[in-house]
């Protein structure tokens, strides 16, 4: 069953659905097949070019596994994932082989997380980001030393820097490196997962900004996958919260943290800590842990945490439902339920 | 053996800087604490003139971005800090329960057995990562009967009654099969509630809680944060939570410490702090924090460059580099000192009449 998301029609640079991800588990001398991890499970969302959707979620809920499944990093086992191309082609990456997937590459980009691990410390800057270049075809030298400042210059690091290795810049530096080498293709899409959790409180503003700043100058669409609402709050126009491998409410960035729709979106909100020590609020404080999604609970996966919980709710899985605002919920009891959001305030400094 | 400093020439309560609410004497006074690193390419001085007080039933935060000294300063206090790192000067005071006194935990002999009475036993340590930190062949169970038999006199056939007793008291459900599980067993959230019950296994007067939510989920985090704060409301016990968390130090603490480059910038109440910032660097960092309530796609004001390599800390001032409120000619030339700038507010900038003394 896909529940259905978005005309095709639209201008929707990614549209992805009824996603689905399960790793076998294999046990016995035979590796039979005994069971599936459903790390993805019927996921559907779509991003008009030049915004940015999040995905949100504690960990194990699957947002990394889908943003890898969009950079077709893993084999997907159902759905589907359009893309628009540059030319204005639009294909579906789920079903390509790696092959004809290689095309692709250049415009579909990542960031990620770690900026200490994912730079090859002994690639110089210049060789880093140029190395995209170089696989394709900008042979000239020259060239690609020219674009490499470019782009050094576009995400804040000088351009005589290139001729470092990656230990001489501080956090942040390499996170505009891998940034950097992210854009040197002039790709249209470009997937974040956790881009600033490894940074200063600092550093993070200033690369939430150049993330921004990019979007604006550059017309990119971003997939963003972060667990800190804050952040999310800044970067997104969308967001989609997901639990147990399913989106269990997808809204747009304001009307999520003022008025969400589903349960877990409300305790996650109320679980984030407020730098306001005049708002230290009562929290709707979430029991017991994640289930399994070797076996998830009967029912709606987040009834057996769930404050509002109803015999239905243990039994029946919950439709995805789409509101009049162009919300989607997956939620028995979504129209019935008055959930309390983040709320107005104002800044203490 | 127990070098006890009976100690009346410490003026515990002069410097003391009155958290709001005063429950009683201070358990641990720090008092211009310095830890040093002694490399080949130089020193580091990583917790350069420290001083603070943490009362009974008191949060006290210590924050600041990444080498900031915060750890090396609650590693200084329990002295298991690493060669080459080192203790150079001040006093680490500890108050001893029942009117026993003073130890300055910074001259009592390494290894000694008033250092390890007071590990686990007076001070309890909650470190960031529990996987790292509990032992993964030993079960939950072993690690924590053991701190109980190290810090209390029970009888060995209760000990294990008192450790169920005790996960379950951190919310641990099903304790009497937990108790033989291994941490590997656990998930990030139980993993870091049996670690908090091995730390309160020898009943600390002053919990140390480093990071202690950092590598939890948000949901999971609000149960710990919750879980800390009743165990102070049930025992009294003071608390030192470091943290680079903005919002996890309005949520909990009374009194905040901010430290940058190992120095202390600015320390006060918390909610002086959050409105009434006095340092450039304070008043940055908390605008620089992104927050539910603030506009979607708006830019942050951040501050400028980043946090310098601590070998290479700049002259004068740490901040000024970075500082919007440089005031050439002064921040460059010697380092400002800790100086009242409000009620029971202190902040080390020249910016206020008294910075400029010493």
């Amino acid at each position: 069953m896909v529940d259905t998301i978005s005309d095709p029609s639209d201008d929707a640079l990614l549209d992805v659905e009824g996603l689905r991800k399960y790793f076998p588990i294999h046990a016995g001398l035979s590796r039979r097949v005994v069971a599936n991890v459903r790390a993805v499970e019927d996921v559907s969302f779509a991003i008009p070019r030049g915004k940015t959707l999040s995905l949100v979620g504690e960990s194990g809920c699957g947002k990394s596994t889908t943003s890898r499944a969009v950079m077709r990093a893993l084999d997907v086992t159902g759905g589907s994932i359009r893309f628009r191309r540059q030319s204005g082609e639009v294909v579906d990456i789920a079903g390509l082989s790696r092959a004809q997937m290689k095309p692709l590459r250049s415009e579909i980009q990542m960031v990620f997380q770690d900026p200490f691990s994912s730079l090859n410390p002994r690639m110089t800057v210049a060789d880093i980001i140029g190395e995209p270049l170089l696989v394709n075809g900008i042979d000239k030298r020259q060239d690609r030393v020219d674009r490499v400042a470019e782009l050094m210059r576009r995400v804040g690091l000088p351009a005589q820097f290139m001729q470092r290795f990656p230990h001489a810049f501080s956090g942040g530096q390499r996170q505009r490196i891998g940034i950097a080498r992210a854009l040197a293709l002039n790709p249209s899409l470009m997937v974040l997962d956790e881009p600033v959790s490894a940074l200063d409180v600092s550093v993070q503003a200033q690369v939430l900004n150049l993330l921004l700043d990019l979007q604006d100058e550059l017309a990119l669409t971003y997939l963003f996958v972060a667990h800190d609402l804050s952040v999310v709050k800044h970067i997104s126009d969308q967001v989609a919260v997901m639990y147990l491998g399913s989106i269990v409410e997808l809204a747009d960035t304001c009307a999520l943290f003022d008025r969400p729709l589903h349960p877990y979106t409300e305790a996650l909100l109320s679980a984030v800590p407020i730098p306001n020590p005049r708002k230290r609020s009562a929290r709707v404080l979430l029991r017991g842990e994640v289930g399994s999604p070797i076996k998830p609970p009967p029912g709606c996966p987040f009834h057996p945490r769930c404050a509002y919980a109803q015999d239905r709710c243990r039994t029946e899985v919950p439709r995805l439902e789409r509101t009049a605002e162009g919300r989607q919920v997956r939620c028995h009891r979504a129209h019935e339920l008055d959930l309390s959001g983040v709320g107005s305030m104002e800044r203490p400094v | 053996m127990v070098e006890e400093l009976t100690v009346k020439h410490f003026e515990i309560t002069e410097t003391a800087r009155g958290p709001k609410q005063m429950n009683g004497a201070p358990v641990l006074s720090v008092r211009d604490l310095r830890t040093h690193f002694f490399q080949d390419e130089g020193v580091t001085k990583a917790v350069d003139g420290v001083s603070f007080d943490v009362c009974p039933g008191q949060t006290v935060g210590i924050v600041g971005e990444s080498g900031c000294g915060k750890s090396v300063t609650s590693l200084s206090i329990l002295r298991i800090v690493d060669p080459p790192g080192r203790i150079v000067s001040g006093k680490i005071l500890l108050r001893r329960e029942g009117g026993g006194g003073v130890t300055d935990i910074a001259a009592l002999p390494a290894n000694s057995r008033a250092l390890r009475d007071i590990r686990g036993g007076e001070i309890g340590l909650v470190f960031q990562e529990p996987m790292s930190s509990l032992s993964p062949v030993h079960t939950i169970g072993s690690q924590l009967m053991e701190a109980i038999r190290l810090h209390t006199h029970l009888h060995e056939s209760a000990v294990r009654e008192r450790a169920i007793d005790m996960l379950r008291q951190v919310g641990i459900p099903q304790p009497e099969q937990r108790i033989d599980s291994y941490a590997a067993q656990l998930s990030g959230g139980l993993r870091q509630r049996a670690m908090i019950a091995i730390a309160l296994a020898g009943q600390p007067r002053l919990l140390i809680a480093d990071e202690p939510t950092t590598a939890l989920d948000v949901t999971t985090q609000a149960q710990i944060l919750e879980l800390l704060r009743s165990i102070q409301e049930e025992t009294g016990m003071a608390v030192a939570l470091i943290t680079h968390d903005i919002g996890v130090i309005a949520e909990m603490c009374d009194y905040v410490i901010i430290m940058y480059l190992g120095r202390v910038v600015e320390q006060g109440p918390v909610d002086q702090i959050f409105f009434s910032p006095k340092h450039p660097y304070t008043e940055a960092l908390l605008r620089s924090v992104p927050n539910v309530h603030s506009e979607p796609k708006t830019r942050l004001p951040a501050l400028a460059g980043s946090v310098p390599h601590p070998l290479h800390r700049p002259e004068g001032c740490p901040f000024h580099p970075r500082c919007a409120r440089f005031m050439p000619g002064t921040c460059e030339r010697s380092q400002p000192r800790l100086t009242e700038v409000g009620p029971d507010q202190r902040a080390s900038c020249f910016l206020y009449p008294g910075a400029d003394h010493g």
